[in-house]
């Protein structure tokens, strides 16, 4: 399989995503919903296992194939957290976030196959690569549930909090993992753990905020403040994922996705 | 409940007067003595540091250890240190981390971690085991990561396919690198290497840019590989690699409209052999780039000074470890490639690679006690 059967797949996946979110709206059709959004997440992950045997390896080289598992893993982890907590809207959102990464790499592929250069042929690139992803999806979740809790706030409710700091705890699990094995592939490749090139400059950044976050909500931290600290890790998030290529202090990074 | 808050607000306070005044001290220095130069910092100084750190632990239980242990202080250290992160990925050309400032933060980080294992461990508990796991592992890892770090050293080392090479450049330090001799002699066996087929292409003579414009595609080297670009269908007839030739590919490309077919080998050439073209049209023309290295190889044997030898395969990713040393592939005669008479490594002297990787796995286990702390409802 290749890249030109993407768009069946996708619009397939998203159909039965859309339908589905929306019948679990409903009283009635909860149970087909879910039938049908999980069809949609299997149909995308087919196309995932096709694409690596199609390509013989597994695809995780370019900023398109990271898009790839981003969709798939936004969509299982809102599926996750909405059968366990039965928040409906953290599955609609999750649907729109896999549809615009879905609709990135239709409209914008950057999909080129590139030779794998020696520096990138490591046990460690897949786990590194798919768990930092795998954060991505879950802080993401939990910035929505921020704005949502902000608002909240304002009448007294509270009911938010433990969803939120459940999603930041397993993303940060997730992050600090990802950077952690990041570090061991590095002295692997390089000889250094770290060596404060621009891409790990910004995942240090992140998981700074991050780790501000939850030790501030252990300390009993004001949350009228703190959660607005949730969105502005998630932008600092972003800059690390797409954004450090742009950045006029990160000419000459080492990291090429 | 408002005394306690209106108490907690004023340690707050203290703590980010004290952090600024020593932040400012920072400047100042950084000032008069220029940046920190971590030399300072080599053994005995980081063990003499370490032996003081340790002393934290014996402290009793008490005012002085609870405001060093502060989890206030914990937060402002925290959202301090990633604050200096963001100025070292926003301002192009800083040197933020080799500043006292950022120096004075990471010490100040590290004595409060201390104080925070420290008080814990007073009344230790198997609940706090993941508690541990985070702190100590990055409580190890900072310090070898850190002054730990001042002892290690990295040097280029070339050696010639069949003989043997125990001097060294130290790296980092310019053109005017020192040679230097070390307690470590490698022997070349053999280099090899490996590369991708390489890739086929149409290109503008008068422009060098690939075809489609903007969007260029280009196809592999391989016998009977087929594309279409542009009018033309393309075909790989036969492949030729020689030992010291570059790869070459004989193309028929067919012009789709007329049927008109152009054939003839196409190489990218190499230090031996000059590369070659197959013409479309004026200014259109089929074009090989270099092959890229799929993997390059050293196989060595490696003797240390009390007679030991040690034979093994380095490779991108893959050093070879000896005792406190690790050697990495580092190059090898780019112009020749696969005919490359020499290999560089790189090696790495660091006496705290123990410690660091306990530091690693003790905290990837603390990443891990945070899925269960999060899979609470
Ligand atoms: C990899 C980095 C870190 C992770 C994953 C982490 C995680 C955690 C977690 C999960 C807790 C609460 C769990 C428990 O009490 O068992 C905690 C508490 C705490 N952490 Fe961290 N932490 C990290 C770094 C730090 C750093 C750098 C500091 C200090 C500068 C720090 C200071 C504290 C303090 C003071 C507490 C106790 C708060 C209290 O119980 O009052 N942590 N940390």
């Amino acid at each position: 399989m290749s890249w030109n059967e993407f768009i069946y797949f996708a619009i397939g996946s998203l159909l039965f995503w859309i339908s589905g979110t929306i019948l679990i709206y409903t009283s009635k059709g909860a149970r087909l919903g879910n039938i049908l959004i999980l069809s949609g997440i299997v149909l995308f992950g087919s196309f995932i296992v096709g694409l690596w045997i199609g390509k013989g390896h597994p695809p995780l080289r370019t900023m398109g194939e990271t898009r790839l598992w981003y969709s798939f893993f936004i969509s299982i982890v809102g599926f996750v957290t909405y059968l366990h907590w039965k928040y409906k809207w953290i599955m609609g959102y999750s649907v729109v976030v896999a549809g615009v990464f879905v609709f990135v790499n239709l409209l914008k592929p950057e999909i080129h196959t590139t030779n794998l250069m020696p520096a990138l042929q490591s046990v460690w690139f897949v786990p590194h690569v798919t768990v930092y992803i795998l954060s991505y999806a879950l802080l993401g979740a939990a910035t929505i549930a921020s704005f949502i809790a902000i608002k909240e706030l304002k009448k007294g409710e509270y009911g938010l909090m433990p969803l939120i700091d459940n999603l930041v705890y397993i993303g940060l699990g997730f992050l600090m993992m990802g950077m952690l094995m990041g570090a061991l592939w590095a002295k692997e490749a390089w000889g250094d753990f770290w060596s404060w090139d621009p891409k790990e400059v910004w995942a240090f950044i992140t998981a700074g905020a991050y780790l501000v976050y939850i030790h501030a909500r252990i300390l009993k931290f004001r949350l009228n403040l703190l959660l607005w600290l949730l969105p502005l890790a998630f932008v600092l998030l972003m800059i690390t994922w797409i954004g450090v290529n742009y950045l006029p202090a990160a000419q000459g990074s080492i990291h090429v996705y | 409940m408002v005394g306690k808050s209106e108490r907690k607000r004023k340690i707050a306070v203290e703590e980010v007067i004290i952090i600024s005044a020593v932040l400012i001290a920072g400047l100042a220095l950084q000032f008069f003595s220029g940046p920190f130069d971590k030399r300072f910092l080599a053994y005995p100084v980081n063990l003499v540091f370490l032996g003081l750190l340790a002393l934290v632990f014996f402290m009793k239980k008490g005012a002085a250890l609870s405001r060093m242990a502060s989890g206030t202080l914990s937060v402002i250290l925290l959202a301090a240190v990633t604050i200096a992160a963001l100025w070292m990925g926003l301002v192009p050309g800083n040197m933020v981390k080799v500043s006292w400032p950022f120096v004075l933060l990471y010490l100040m980080l590290l004595v409060n971690l201390t104080a925070i294992t420290a008080l814990r461990l007073k009344s230790f508990s198997a609940k706090q085991i993941p508690f541990i796991l985070n702190h100590v592992g990055l409580l190890v890892l900072l310090f070898s990561a850190g002054p730990g770090s001042a002892d290690k050293s990295r040097f280029f080392m070339t050696v010639m396919e069949g003989s043997t090479e125990w001097r060294g450049e130290p790296s980092g330090t310019g053109k005017d690198a020192q040679v230097v001799e070390l307690p470590l002699a490698i022997e070349l066996v053999n280099f090899s290497m490996e590369e991708y087929p390489p890739k086929l292409g149409v290109v503008d003579k008068t422009t060098g840019e690939a075809m489609p414009l903007g969007k260029p595609h280009f196809f592999e080297g391989t016998l009977n590989a087929e594309s279409q670009i542009a009018r033309w269908e393309f075909r790989v007839d036969s492949i030729v690699d020689r030992p010291r030739y570059a790869p070459a590919a004989y193309v028929l490309a067919t012009e789709i409209e007329t049927g008109t077919v152009n054939e003839g080998w196409v190489t990218c050439g190499n230090y031996f052999q000059h590369f070659k073209i197959l013409d479309l049209t004026e200014n259109l023309c089929v074009a090989m780039t270099f092959p890229e290295p799929k993997s390059y190889t050293s196989n060595v044997k490696v003797y240390t000074p009390d007679g030991q030898v040690k034979a093994a395969e380095i490779e991108v990713n893959s050093p070879m470890t000896v005792g406190n040393w690790k050697i990495y592939q580092f190059s090898y005669d780019t112009q020749k490639g696969k005919d490359s008479e020499y290999s560089v490594f790189e090696l790495v002297y660091d006496p705290w690679v123990i410690p660091l990787y306990i530091g690693f796995i003790m905290m990837l286990f603390g990443a891990i006690t945070l899925f269960w702390k999060g899979g609470k409802k």
